[in-house]
Order: C-alpha cells, then structure tokens, then sequence
C-alpha cells in the first residue's frame, strides 16, 4: 500500500513536470495561434490583436499555466482557441477513437506475437523459421509512414478495405449490429497495420525469454517426465518467461495514445493523431497539452501495471 | 404455433400498412403546403433546369470545421459548412462574379452613393419556422459590428475607419449608411449570414455570444435561413446536415428547393485523402483539387462514373517578393547590404526575365496553371488589364538588365555587384505548401543560370509569418494570395502602403513616389462608382505593379474540381466555395 | 563457417555502400540538383547491349527518350537514336570530402542522351544521383544522433545504475517525463531561431542532433541495466574494497562491461534517426530543396499521385531495406560474439 501511495506520488508530480515543462516548449515555438489571421488582408492587425488580448495569449507563461491548472480542476482541461470551447469534451471522443484503434492492433501484436515467438524459439533453423526471421527485421526496416501508405494503396486499388474513416457515411442510421461490422471492416487495416509494426519486437522478445527459460533444467526435467510438449509450453514454459514480456506489455499499455498518430493521419482515423497534428501546426495550446498530459496519464498508468503484474505473477519480487 | 405467428405477422402488416398510410397523409398535409409557396410568401424562383427531389450527396473537407458561429468563423471548412447554414442580404453570382439579389429582393443607393435600402422579401421563415424580417438584420449587424464580440467580419464593414450604420424603416426596408461612398458596397453583404434574433439575442445580452453555436451546441438551439439545417455533428467524422422545409428558393416548375434531402461532410486530413475517398466513390463531390490528382482522376473518370473539370484560373496568385523594409531600427545589416539590390528595379526586372513561368506550369502544376504578369488573374475577367505586357523569358534580357545596373560576371559566372560582391540570397517558402516550394526550386535553378546563389528555406508556416510581419529577418519570399473576392476593394490591405498586407514594405507609408501612386489610385477606385472609370484606375495599379516589381507574380493555379456523374446541376465556379455556390440547386439523378 | 562467411558478405556491402556514397559525386553521373525539364518523372533507362538489328555492342547503350503523344506525361523510348555509355567521363564539377574538386564521373552517356539508373523526380533530376548524395547526410545525421543518445545514455545510466537509490530514481522519472514531452515544439523553435544562411545541411544536422539528445532515455534504460548487474561483480567489490574511487570503478570496470551494448544501440539507432527524417519532412522540418536526403527521398512518396503513378519511386526505400538489414545483423553479430566471450 504504502509503494502505491509512492508511485502515485511520482505520477502526480510526473504529470506536474510535464504540464509545466509542455508549456514552457510551447512558449519558445514561434507565432502563435492568430498568425494566420494577420495574413488575411480582409482583417486588420487591430482585431487580432484584440483576439490575442481576449484569449490572454499577452500573459506571462505562469499566469496562463495558473488559469490552465485551474481549467484542468474543472475538469475542461483548458480551451481550444480553435474550437472555441473547452478542450475536455474535445479530445474526450477521440481519445476513446484512438484507443478503440490501439486496443483492437495490441490484441492482434499479442495473439499473433506469443505464438510466432514460442514458435520461433522452439523449431529449430528451418527454413520457415528463416523466413519468418527475414520477414521481421525486414519490416523493422520500413518506416510506419510508407507502411500505411502502401496499405491505403492496397486499400484503394483492390477495394478490398475502406478507404480510411471509421464508418461509411451510410451506416450511420443502422442498427447496433451491422454497425459494428462496419466499424470492423474500418478497423481492420490500421489496428493490422501497427500490429505490423509491434510485432517484430515483440517476437524477439517472446523468443528470447523463452529460449532462455527452455534452457532451464527443470523444464528439461517435465519434457522427460513425459508431459506433452503444448503443455509444456504454455502451462510451464510461458508463465516464467513471462517476466520481461510483461513489461513490454506495460509498455504498449504506456503508448496506447502516441503510437497511432501516423496510422491516423494517413487512414483518416477521428482519433487523436489529427487533431494533434492539427494543434501543433495551428498553435492551439491547450489542445497540445491536454493531448500530452492524457498521455502522459496512460505512460504512468501502464508502467505502474506492469510493475503491479510483475509482482502478481512472479513471487520472486516484492514491493520494496 | 407456426400459423399462429402468422397470422399475429398479418395482423402486424396490416397494422403497419394503416399506420404506414395515416403517415402518408399527415405528412403530405404537413409537407405539401410548404412545399408550395405560402401566401404573401416572396420567394426567389431559380433559372436553372428542373431537378429531382430527394436523394442526398457526400463532400469531404481537409479539415474539420472549428464553429458553427458564423460571426466568428474564419477557417475555410467551417465557412463551407456555414454557407449551406445560412444565407446573406446580397450575393455575389458564383457565375458572374457580380451582385444579385438574395434575402433582399431588391436595392436603391442615394444619389450621394452614401445610403443604400435594402426591400427584404416577405414572409420568409427560419429553419425553425420563425419568421424573418428587418429585427433580424438589424441585430446581426449590431452583434458584427460590436467590438468585444471581435467578429472577423468586422473589419469588412468598417469602411474608412467608420462602421457601417443599420437602420430599421419597416419590418421589410433596413438601411445602411456609410461615412463616405464606397465603390462595392453592395458587395460585403456578400457571405454575412443573417442571424435569427429570437434565438441568440439573450444569449448576446449575457455576453455568452461568443460561446453560442459551438459544435457541441444540439441542432435545436440552431437556426438559419439556408437551404439546409444542421442535423447532427460527429467529432472528428462528420457534420450531417438536412433539408431546410421552409427555404426560400424556388424552381420554375414550383418545387421548394433545396432538392436534396441531406448533405454530409465528412472529414478527412489532407488533399489525398480527399482524393482517395472520392476514387474510392465515398464521396460525391471534390471541391479543389491539385493538378497532379487531377490527372490521375482524369484517366480513370470514364470508367468510374465520375468526371473532373478544369474551370482555369481562379483568383489565387503566387508571387516572389524582396524585402524593402527599412531595417534601420532591426540590426540586419547583411541584409540591408543585400537591399541595395534588391530596391533597384532593374534587378527586380532581371529576376522576373530570367524565370521560366511556362516551366512552373508545367512541371508544377502539370500544365493546369496560368502565367502571370500583374496581381489579377485571367479567371478575374472584370477587372484584368489585358493590355499588360507579357515580357518573354529571356537570359539575354535579363543579363542585359543587369549589366546596364552596374553587375557583372566572374570567371566561373558568379554574379558580382558593382562593389565586387557575390551575389548571393535566401528564398522563403511556407514547407507546409508543397506547390510554393516547388516553385522556389524552379527560381533557383533559373537564378543560378543569371549566376545569382540562391538559397531555399522552407519554414513552417508560422514561423515563416513572425518573419515576414515581425522580424523583418527575410531576403525574398514566394507565397501566394487568395482573393476572397473579385472586387479590387478586398486587395486593399495589399496594395496600399499603410495597408496591414502591404508585405514589401510595411513601413506604412510610401517610400517611393510609384507607392504613393498606387495608394493614389487605390484609394480614389474604392470610392469611384462608375466602373468604367474605376477599371481605368485599377488598370493603371497593374501597369505600376507590373513595371516596378514589388512584387514579381508568377502563376495563378486552375481550380481543379470533381463530381460524380449523378450529380445534377453541377455548375462549378471559381470562386470559394467552388461547388457548392448553388448547393441548393444540387440534385441526384 | 558459413556464419563467418556470410558475415562476411555483409560486411563487404556495407564497405561497398559507404564507399559509393563517399565518393557519390564520382559515382553519380549527374549532380543533384541538375534538373532535365524536359524528362520528370522519366523511368529508369534499360541499358541495352543488342541493337534493333540484333548487333551486339561491347559498349552498353541507352535509347533516347521522347514524349508521347498518345499518353500526355508518358515517355516512348526512341529506338532509332541510340547512346553509347562512356566511362571516365567529364561532367557536373563536385567535391569529395568538401576538399578534392574533380568533374570526373564513373560513367555517363554521350549528349544529349541521359542515363537514369533509378529514373528522375518532378525537376527531371537523376534520382541515382540523389539517392548516393543523400546517404552522406543521412549517414552522418544518423551516426551523430545515435551518437548522441547512447553517449547521454552512458552518462545517465551509468550514474544512475552505480549510484542507485534516490539519484536513480530521480534520473529514470526524468527518462520517463522526457518521453512524454512535445518535443516538436522544441524543433520548430530551434528550426526557426537558426539564422537564414545556415545551409540545408547543417540545419538538418543539427534537427536530426537535437531528436539524438532527446532520445537519451531508452538507451540509458538498458546502461543502466547493464550496470546494476555488473557492480555486483565480484571483481567490482574487490576493486572497492581495495579503497577504489566511484570514478575509477565506473571507468575501469563497469562501463566495458556495457560496451556490447553500446555498440549493438548505436546500429540499431542509426536506421533509426534515418527514418526519423521521413517524420521531419512530414512536419515540414525536413531537408530543404534541392539538397536530398534519404529522408526526403522517401517522404516525396507520401503524395499519393507518386506513390500510385511512378513506381520508380519506390527504389529509394527498396534499396535502403538491404542497408538496414546489413546494419542490423552486425548488430546480432556483435551480440552474439560478446555473449560467446562471456562464457
């Protein structure tokens, strides 16, 4: 109890820093959001400046981050200089967007990851174990953006998939079902294609704790026992290399709200990744910051699961 | 038990039938009425060939829309959201270019050109069925004009440092007032949505005006005189928008337009997206389009039931401009040095010569551009001096120019000056704009052949501003200007020297005897009526721009467009918002 | 065996491609920013031994090519005009190293033909010509800002890991609260405070520099790890006992212990802070034209109309696949060879 109340400290003040320090880049990036305006020659200087004034963008940076915490108490989260209206409801949909996205690809990395790393730590140098060894580093090699391009392409040329979104502009009216097929079929290619991305990490590292652990004599001892091998895997061999997996989790956990950003963008996903790229260029700071202050929360958060199921599952560790 | 269900089925169907035709009836006597107009209803009959009703169309934006406040609305998905919301006294014909009658059916300007009445139609409604009459006006324009709502439109209606003054006559005549004749004056109703009182004026009188309309605000608390109303808005995904009831155009055989039932935007992050979901045939129509899309859509338009059109060019132009800043005050003294330069026009003239505009149209815009010599656009035909010399591309010239300006050439064909210098600049462009900084890469190779070293810095689009507007820390630039409209008024802040866009040179006044024609004759066109004489006056600004360079126009890119072959009535035009000017006239086939 | 003569191999590829891209203005027949107007978006050029009248020909040839004019945008190959390839030919003047001026290219074709090995961009420019002068600055961006992040890393993780307790704790929460930052605002700030006249080059440099410093914190992860594991050494408790100093422990013998992983990060971060650039240019902080990069190079893929239109775009990004996979198999090798010298 009293380690939990420790990190939740840790967390706080992480999440303080963070805001704080957020901020302060913010300030340094030139412009700000009502550039853009002062370009138009159909509005006078007078009037943005005005704007700037309205919006207290003129005060100093610890009177705005002031006015922010205390936005953030309310549970607003500060306001969108762009929307014109708080900054919570905003990023509130979205995010639930980008996770339904990130959920559906971390599912798909881990039950196709578990079994191609057993796999690969198990048969020995085969050809297909060759292949499949090629095939992850080579896509190790690719860049995410060229990824989701390609897929967009093949996408569009075979019709096969959605061109981006996450429904068709008819399904909104249908009924709960066909609705959820409809989301589905949207979902399917960026939740595979950043599964795509995380996999080759994630079979090194499932074969690399498993080769490790099959090394180990008392599994040499239940093989000669006479337990079938599946068992042997999964029943013995699985949870005891679990340990470094089990961190790796945590950490996908941690970027369940960053690691989409591009997938987004190229696959029109309504998630989080727009509107932050949006934010960023348009200097719409609020949206910034709560942006990276939600993910800050998921960064704690899955690094305070991981810790919390390493001592669940492995006796060996105790909370200091 | 299976009969039973049955009949308990039949039962049901004839249940649903009477029900189904009870519907039927109760709606055509709540729909067919309105559908006619209403007696002492003055609606506005359209010229265009008869469509179908019903049916209903998709367009993606780039970007989702930010409000649905039109007073407070500036960027361009929320403005196209908000002109198929809401409509305006006087607009100007997408086609034409030039003013025609839209709430107000008809206007008189006094014989001064100080005073213009506005004649409202009678008997029009809401969206909400409330009736629309001069209070509405009125109070619109009294939210614009109020300085702590910090409308953007405000600044149109200020016209020389006087806000314009409204004035109810009768519920159906308003007048408007101005300090001074204005030459367009019936053109900056032009795209001012008028405002349903009712609803908004206590939320104006307990100063939460700015707050009112947001996106998250429930279709009920909307109202407005468009052909459509907001149906539903889904973050990050679409704003769907449906059939206004009570609209006020009519066709010629007496059907209440608009045609279509509902219109949604969907929202999507960049041009190729657009361009993909339109391919992909989720989306019935594609607002603007680059030239290279273009061409690949064009290839494939027969066998997909779409097609695209090239409507030339449009009010946009790009240009290439030195800084003639007085840097005095700004401690840059290396490019002070490099002013000298740049202020003498023959340099200005050699840079002109010596690029290729025919190369930027083809190999930036695949051939679907215009070259440009002055500030206007071929796609402005009112307005465009066509006597205006087209100087070939010509090195020779160019060098010549030089030459005669005292520069001269080295040994490995550096360009010096006469003081022996290298001459040597940086070019700005704005990165997020792939088109400007293709273009600065066409100057540069066609400087480097004058044997001038240029360089190419792409910034980010704001960091590019605070440059150009603050530090002043910038040798030349190539950017570009969109018009929002035809007129010549809506440059004025470009061209006249104490104008907030005067780029060049933002000292505030002339500081060159053709500047202080210029603002001359801008500001004498803004307040001459007879357009004749005030083509003469914008005529001679081309000429003056053309000949001294402050800026150095480069190409004017086609508007580029796209629909399905379903579409009907599809007129587009070149002036935003390009194809849903007529939105109400829009049908499915 | 044959681990070691496969390794080999690679190792000799790699020597190759770096070599090729030192020398990238001998090896490429063009410069990088000549534009040919007239051919954008040319296809790559098929060199050709056998003529259309079947007669064979020592020297390789390449056919002219012209517009076609059923097929706006589209080249026909002229057969009737042929192009014999030259080698040791005089051409565009570059430098190697910033130092040796020479206008001598491996090869080149006869005027006015051109040879395009990897076929031309939207200006006409040889993308073979910019895909060898684009490595030298991917390649040294790359290194120094893995450089960088490892070197920040050793000195984080090593103090972190050897001192443990409080200061570890407060080093590893900063990793964490580094991660988290925006730190493109940052780059936009650095980006737009440069002066005008620093080249396209040194900005990316030092952008690509500024991403490796920020990138510290996984690398420090694992030094730590390293660390923690080896000042339980014995040979470590020894040496303290024997009244050794923080400083010496951690030079003498807990930092080597770290090497292996120094240099597996390095390798594997290169690629890495390549690819980083495509991101850049995403956000418009990218190289500037005309000067390429590996980076730009595979970013102009992002319009949809290359990316669906000309397939000789893709080579870039397909020849870097190779490169990386070399890098990464030293990196296992390393691995592999640290751990058998373990046991």
């Amino acid at each position: 109890m009293k380690y939990l109340g420790r990190r939740l400290i840790h967390a706080a003040l992480l999440l303080i820093g963070v805001s704080f320090f957020s901020f302060a880049l913010l300030q340094w990036a030139p412009g700000d959001f009502f550039d853009e305006l002062q370009l138009n020659p159909r509005i006078s200087a007078r009037t943005v400046e005005a704007l700037r004034v309205e919006y207290g963008l003129n005060q100093s940076l610890p009177v705005r981050y002031e006015h922010w915490l205390r936005s953030v108490a309310h549970g607003d989260l500060g306001f969108s200089l762009a929307y014109n209206s708080a900054v919570g409801p905003i990023i509130a949909v979205r995010a639930r967007n980008t996770l339904v996205l990130t959920g559906a690809a971390t599912l798909m990395a881990w039950l196709l990851g578990i079994p191609l790393g057993i796999w690969t730590a198990t048969s020995g140098r085969g050809w297909a174990n060759r292949i499949l060894g090629v095939t992850t580093s080579t896509l190790l090699t690719i860049p995410d953006l060229l990824l989701f391009l390609c897929l967009l392409l093949l996408a569009v040329r075979t019709g096969w998939f959605p061109a981006g979104g996450m429904f068709s502009p008819s399904a909104e009216a249908a009924a709960f079902w066909p609705r959820a097929k409809d989301v589905f079929a949207h979902l399917f290619l960026p939740a595979f294609g950043l599964a795509v991305v995380s996999l080759p990490v994630l079979i090194r590292h499932v074969r690399s704790a498993m080769v490790d652990v099959l090394a180990s004599p008392f599994l040499r001892a239940a093989r000669g026992h006479g337990i079938p091998r599946m068992r042997v895997l999964f029943r013995y061999a699985l949870p005891v290399a679990a340990n470094p997996l089990i961190s790796l989790f945590g950490f996908s956990v941690a970027t369940m709200l960053s690691a989409s950003l591009i997938a987004e963008v190229i696959l029109s996903w309504p998630g989080l990744g727009p509107l932050l790229i949006e934010a960023t260029l348009a200097r719409d700071v609020y949206v910034v910051v709560a942006t990276v202050l939600l993910s800050a929360v998921f960064l704690v958060f899955g690094n305070l699961l991981a810790d919390l199921l390493l001592v669940a599952v492995d006796p060996r560790i105790r909370m200091e | 038990m299976g009969r039973t269900r049955n009949r308990r089925h039949r039962a049901w169907g004839c249940g649903a039938i009477v029900v189904c035709a009870l519907l039927a009836i109760w709606g055509a006597t709540a729909i067919r009425p309105l559908n006619a107009a209403q007696p002492g209803e003055e609606l506005a009959i359209t010229e265009t060939p008869v469509g179908r009703m019903g049916g209903s169309l998709v367009i993606a934006l780039r970007s989702e829309p930010k409000t649905l406040n039109p007073a407070l609305a500036v960027d361009d998905p929320s403005r196209e959201v908000l002109g198929c919301l809401n409509a305006d006294l006087i607009d100007i014909n997408r086609q034409t270019l030039k003013t025609a009658p839209a709430l107000a059916k008809s206007w008189e300007v006094s014989k001064d050109g100080k005073q213009y009445t506005l004649h409202l139609r009678r008997g029009l409604r809401f969206s909400d069925g409330q009736p629309f009459n001069a209070d509405d006006v009125v109070f619109t324009f009294q939210v614009l004009l109020d300085e702590k709502i910090h409308s953007p439109q405000r600044d149109l209606l200020v016209i020389v440092d006087k806000p314009i003054a409204v004035e109810k006559i009768d519920d159906y005549t308003v007048r408007f007032s101005l300090a001074q004749p204005y030459a367009a004056a019936d053109r900056i109703f032009d795209g001012i949505a008028i405002l349903p009182r009712h609803l908004l004026e206590a939320t104006y009188r307990d100063g939460k005006f700015p707050q009112a309309w947001s996106l998250s605000a429930p279709p009920s608390q909307f109202a407005g005189l468009g052909p459509f109303r907001l149906k539903e808005y889904v973050p990050g995904q679409r704003v769907v928008l449906e059939r206004n009831p009570y609209y006020w155009k009519q066709d010629k055989s007496g059907n209440r337009l608009p045609y279509l039932n509902e219109l949604q935007f969907l929202f999507v992050s960049n041009e190729d997206a657009e361009v993909i979901r339109f391919e992909a045939g989720d989306t019935d129509l594609l607002s603007r389009v680059g030239a290279e899309n273009f061409t690949m859509l064009q290839k494939q338009q027969a066998a997909k039931g779409y097609h695209v059109a090239d409507l030339g060019a449009g009010l946009e132009y790009n240009f290439l401009f030195f800084n003639l800043n007085d840097l005095s005050s700004k401690g840059k003294p290396e490019i002070a040095a490099k002013q000298a330069w740049f202020r003498d026009v023959r340099f200005r003239q050699a840079v002109s010569e010596a690029i290729d505009r025919a190369d930027i149209v083809r190999l930036v815009y695949a051939g679907r551009a215009t070259p440009l010599w002055g500030q206007v656009t071929p796609g402005n035909k009112l307005w465009i001096d066509s006597a205006l010399p087209h100087p070939q591309c010509s090195l020779d010239h160019a060098k010549e120019l030089l030459r005669s300006a005292g520069f001269s050439w080295k040994g490995d064909g550096t360009l010096v000056d006469p003081h022996g210098k290298a001459v040597e600049f940086s070019i700005l462009t704005s990165s997020s704009n792939a088109q400007r900084t293709k273009m600065a890469t066409i100057v540069q190779d066609d400087l480097s052949h004058l044997g001038m070293n240029v360089h190419i810095v792409p910034l980010e689009f704001r960091a590019m501003v605070a440059r150009l507007l603050n530090s002043f820390d910038y040798e030349a630039v190539v950017m570009g200007i969109a018009s929002g409209d035809a007129d010549p008024t809506s440059e004025m802040n470009v061209w006249v020297s104490d104008g907030e866009t005067h780029l060049w040179n933002l000292a505030g006044k002339p500081s060159t005897p053709w500047e202080a024609q210029m603002d001359k004759l801008m500001q004498q066109q803004e307040v001459t009526i007879n357009y004749a004489k005030r083509k003469q006056l914008y005529d001679r600004v081309q000429e003056i721009v053309s000949q001294n360079l402050p800026v150095i126009c480069l190409v004017s890119p086609n508007i580029l467009v796209g629909a399905k072959d379903r579409v009907g009535n599809f007129r587009p035009a070149i002036l935003d918002p390009y194809v849903l000017w007529n939105v109400e006239e829009l049908y499915v086939r | 065996m044959q681990r070691k003569y496969k390794f080999g191999v690679v190792i000799f590829l790699l020597v190759v491609v770096h070599a090729a891209i030192l020398f990238a203005g001998f090896f490429a027949p063009y410069g990088y920013a000549t534009q040919n107007r007239e051919l954008p978006f040319a296809p790559p050029t098929e060199l050709h031994f056998v003529d259309q009248a079947g007669k064979w020909h020592v020297r390789p040839f390449v056919y002219a090519l012209a517009d076609d004019s059923d097929n706006p945008g589209a080249y026909r190959t002229d057969l009737n005009t042929r192009y014999a390839m030259h080698f040791f030919v005089q051409g565009t003047p570059y430098k190697i190293a910033g130092i040796f001026a020479s206008r001598v290219h491996l090869f080149g074709v006869s005027d006015p033909g051109r040879v395009f090995l990897m076929g031309t961009d939207e200006f006409g420019r040889d993308q073979f010509s910019r895909f060898l002068f684009g490595g030298q600055l991917s390649l040294l961006a790359g290194l120094l800002a893995a450089a960088l992040s490892v070197s920040v890393g050793i000195v984080v993780g090593g103090i972190a890991g050897f001192y443990g307790g409080w200061v570890d704790d407060l080093l590893m929460r900063g990793g964490e609260l580094f991660l988290a930052l925006p730190w493109l605002y940052l780059l936009f700030a650095v980006r737009a405070a440069l002066p005008l006249h620093v080249s396209q080059a040194q900005v990316l440099l030092l952008l690509v520099a500024v991403v490796g410093l920020i990138g510290w914190a996984r690398p420090a992860r694992l030094i730590r790890g390293v660390v923690l594991s080896a000042k339980e050494r014995n040979s470590v408790l020894a040496a303290r006992g024997f009244g050794a100093s923080d400083a010496y422990l951690l030079r003498r013998h807990v930092l080597p212990e770290a090497y292996g992983v120094v240099l597996t990060q390095i390798t594997l971060l290169i690629p890495q802070y390549i690819l980083a650039e495509v991101t850049l240019t995403f956000l418009g902080l990218g190289v500037g034209e005309p000067m390429p990069s590996w980076g730009s190079l595979l970013a102009s893929l992002q319009q949809y109309y290359v990316l669906s239109t000309y397939w000789w775009m893709f080579l870039p990004a397909l020849l870097l696949i190779p490169l990386f996979l070399a890098y990464y198999s030293v990196a296992d090798a390393v691995q592999e060879r640290l751990k058998s010298v373990a046991l």
